[in-house]
């Protein structure tokens, strides 16, 4: 028995200071326990318990599949030692675009060029995307080859993009034909809307298989950790910086695609602000360094969804809407001051 | 003043540096830390001057024991440490860089300017120094900027000054000025740790010595009852004295040809070759351009003039990737800094130069990736874990191989080597000499950069030393002997 509580306790510290996401892990598994809690878990009735167990689970998931897709590609820029302050204003201008294009009050762009119904729908995706990497590739560029530090260029187009979106869209207010193009995020499966949540995990996946099976992978570990051995490795060092950029600002503009489909407008000067602290608030909860060389999809998939739980948590106990951001803030001191434990140890 | 060291211990995470380390020094002595790089000398120096501190062992000062926390404690306790590498600030006067960090003030905070001027004025007198106060201290050449900043011990009142590699960067006719100042101070009482390569200098100097090896005291005594080729010895070791050399060959093929090379500031007019299957060395003091120039020759700073010839084709590679496709290689100096991914694993540092090598359809595969480098892990008896353990896990030494096979992963036809040695102990050191004298068998043409004489004697057959940029000497075979090799790299050679 001794024996036995020795060897957990063992495991527990080994797994403690050696695994990074171990007390993530834990983190997500103490809010879940409360989450369950708040929803009257009751043994009796047990069946009508799971039901709103995942119908909770499907809101907190959906609800924060646009923050988790920009988390991802915050990741990828945050472990190459940079910063993506501008992934908002990349939202909401990829996001003006998009309804541009596929405006239903007869002044579309694209039924103007004689395209409709779903072709239109996907070329106006590709055409989104690409902007949003255009956008990032902006980011990129003046990261890479002009040689200034990430905040402070993410920190200017931060505030060019979305100025320049809410100048251009002044007078404009192309709407959605949610009725044609919006199933694309609001389909059901099962009575369930969970297709934002597909096509996060779809994204996940892909991110997870670049991050551990590609060579670009490898390098942006490389850059992040030690940039200068990177550069006398032979490794482009720069290209590298410009992909993750570019990279952000695809997976971005896909996000605001997504999120346009499910709620139908976009708010020019509101829509994705603060999105740039949500999502380095979770890739640093889900255990990234801050200065690079370290961080995982996994990871990031895991502080996206504390940050989620979290606020669900607060919604169902009642606690009032502005001191949530509080909660949030106190959580993202703990990560870090976790991983410097983890660091030191 | 008495400093003693009782039984100092000092590791790096798992690498103990010293290991038991006494000795003492007393004023009116010049002691002489002597030992080759990484034998701990710096380590010890730095525990004294307060920026480590020791995992056990004591240091005493007139017989009670002290604990140096921070600089500033060891300055108050009397000790000043003059570094290598000076950062005197500029674009201050002599006498306001004497009196940096302990200004001399009047009432309210002012500065008092005319009593700091004074005293320095009077220090200088009283020390027979040429200098005007009230120069601005970028006007003044490496040994008076080194003066003042002795003089800027003495003004804390230091009764113990460490110097360290203080004549690297210093003319000879310099170098007299300081040894007279030097001689003044130590009359007056005062006890100076000297810390010097060279070992012509350190027996004209100094009155004792300590000759550290691996982190152990292995000879110490009066310097007139020593010979400098026992003190080579003891620096050196048994082991490397009787340490094999390379045979000197023929060599056929020309390989790499750099003609008239210059890049402001760093090197000018270099012109040398290099065949396939040679070991050549370069070797310099401080400042002597060697890393310089062959950062440029891989493309990392490749903005500069003349012409290198490969295979007698005219050749300039704009960045490292384009040298290193046409096998060009730099394994650089500063492995920390340099070389190692830190969080990396050791398979994935072991193969980071050739990851392309080892995809199908963009993804990489484990398998020829593992078996690529497990050749090498093989080969070179390198000690790890797990392949997927962090590189960090591993020795200095081990780490090295691992830096080693990332690069012979390349199939290089020139390899450089920026001080391939670093950091690393005897028994490693032995067995990358024989890793390198094996890849120079295959035809490869090694280029050795190292600033230890003993490194480019056994490992290369022919020397190019360097001085201020430029070539000034070059040493076949049995001509290499650490005497000529520091002739040359002093300068006095032509």
């Amino acid at each position: 028995m001794d024996m036995g509580k020795n060897k957990v306790i063992k495991w527990f510290s080994a797994q403690w200071a050696g695994n990074p996401l171990f007390s993530t892990t834990l983190a997500l598994c103490a809010i879940i326990i409360l989450q369950t809690c708040a929803l009257g878990f009751d043994y009796a009735s047990f069946g009508e318990w799971w039901s709103k167990f995942c119908n909770n689970w499907i809101i907190v998931l959906r609800n924060n599949a646009t923050t988790g897709i920009v988390s991802l590609g915050m990741a990828f820029v945050i472990i190459s030692a940079g910063i993506d302050l501008a992934v908002g204003s990349t939202f909401v201008a990829s996001g003006a675009l998009f309804l541009l294009l596929l405006d239903s009050s007869g002044a579309g762009l694209l039924s103007a060029a004689g395209l409709s119904g779903w072709p239109a729908f996907a070329i106006a995706v590709v055409l989104v995307v690409l902007f949003g990497s255009l956008l990032g590739g902006v980011n990129g560029v003046l990261v890479a080859d002009g040689g200034i530090p990430p905040f402070i260029v993410t920190l200017g187009t931060m505030k060019i993009y979305r100025s320049v979106t809410q100048h251009f869209m002044q007078g404009r207010s192309p709407s959605f034909p949610s009725s044609d193009f919006g199933s694309f995020s609001t389909v059901t499966i099962g009575g369930y809307m969970v297709m934002p949540i597909v096509y996060w995990l779809l994204i996940a996946a892909m991110l997870y298989v670049i991050s551990k099976k590609t060579v670009f992978g490898t390098h942006v570990v490389a850059v992040g950790s030690n940039e200068k051995a990177a550069k006398l490795t032979g490794i482009s060092v720069k290209a590298v910086k410009r992909m993750v950029y570019v990279m952000t600002g695809a997976l971005v503009a896909f996000a605001s695609v997504i999120q346009i489909c499910r709620i139908g407008s976009m708010d020019y000067s509101n829509a994705g602000s603060g999105y740039e602290m949500d999502a380095i608030a979770s890739v640093i909860v889900g255990g990234t360094r801050m200065s690079g060389g370290r961080g995982t999809v996994i990871g990031t998939m895991l502080g996206v969804l504390i940050i989620g739980v979290m606020n669900n948590l607060l919604n169902l106990y009642g606690v009032p809407p502005f001191l949530r951001e509080a909660f949030k803030g106190v959580i993202v001191i703990i990560a870090v001051l976790l991983q410097k434990k983890e660091a030191t140890s | 003043m008495l400093i003693e060291f009782s039984n100092i211990y000092k590791s790096f995470g798992p690498v103990e540096v010293l290991h038991g380390v006494s000795m003492s020094v007393k004023g009116g002595q010049i002691m002489a830390l002597l030992g080759e790089n990484g034998a701990g000398k710096s380590t010890l120096m730095n525990i004294l001057g307060g920026l480590l501190r020791v995992d056990s062992g004591e240091i005493f000062l007139d017989g009670s024991p002290v604990v140096m926390r921070s600089p500033n404690e060891s300055i108050a306790h009397g000790i000043a440490f003059i570094h290598q590498e000076l950062s005197p600030a500029n674009d201050l006067r002599v006498y306001e860089n004497m009196f940096l960090g302990r200004e001399e003030r009047k009432r309210f905070g002012f500065l008092d300017r005319a009593k700091m001027r004074q005293k320095a004025r009077e220090l200088l007198a009283d020390l027979e120094i040429e200098i005007d106060e009230e120069t601005y201290m970028r006007d003044l050449d490496a040994s008076h900027k080194q003066i003042v900043e002795i003089t800027r011990a003495l003004l804390c009142e230091a009764r113990t000054i460490i110097m360290d590699e203080p004549t690297t960067s210093l003319a000879e006719h310099e170098i007299e000025l300081l040894f007279k100042l030097v001689r003044k101070l130590v009359a007056q009482g005062v006890g100076i740790i000297f810390i010097s390569h060279k070992l012509n200098e350190v027996k004209d100097l100094c009155t004792d010595y300590v000759v550290l090896r691996n982190g152990y005291v292995v000879a110490s005594g009066k310097m007139d009852e020593v010979t400098t080729e026992q003190l080579s010895e003891h620096i050196v070791g048994h082991e490397l004295a009787q340490m094999s050399r390379t045979a000197v060959m023929h060599h056929e093929d020309e390989i790499l040809r750099v003609e008239h090379l210059s890049r402001e500031r760093q090197f000018s007019d270099v012109s040398f070759s290099v065949k396939s299957g040679e070991i050549l060395g370069i070797t310099g003091l401080l400042g002597d351009g060697r890393s310089e120039l062959f950062r440029s020759i891989f493309g990392d700073t490749p903005d500069y003039e003349g012409q290198v010839y490969l295979d007698g084709q005219p050749f300039h590679a704009k960045s490292t990737s384009q040298a290193i496709r046409v096998g060009i290689v730099l394994v650089p100096s500063n492995r920390k800094e340099n070389a190692i991914i830190p969080d990396l694993s050791v398979l994935y540092n072991g193969t980071l130069a050739t990851l392309r090598r080892y995809c199908r359809l963009g993804l990489l595969r484990r398998a020829p990736q593992e078996s690529e480098f497990l050749v090498h892990a093989a080969d070179f008896r390198l000690k790890y874990g797990k392949l997927d353990d962090l590189v960090t896990t591993l020795s200095g030494g081990n780490q090295q191989k691992v830096v080693l096979s990332r690069w012979l992963n390349t199939n290089p036809r020139i390899l450089i080597l920026d001080n391939p040695t670093q950091g690393v102990d005897i028994g490693a050191k032995q067995e990358i000499y024989e890793i390198i004298r094996k890849v120079a068998s295959t035809g490869v043409a090694v280029v050795v950069l190292s600033g230890e004489g003993q490194e480019i004697i056994r490992l290369c057959e022919r020397t190019l030393v360097m001085y201020h940029g430029r070539i000034v000497g070059e040493l076949r075979g049995d001509e290499m002997t650490e005497q000529a090799i520091m002739k040359y790299a002093t300068g006095l050679g032509a």
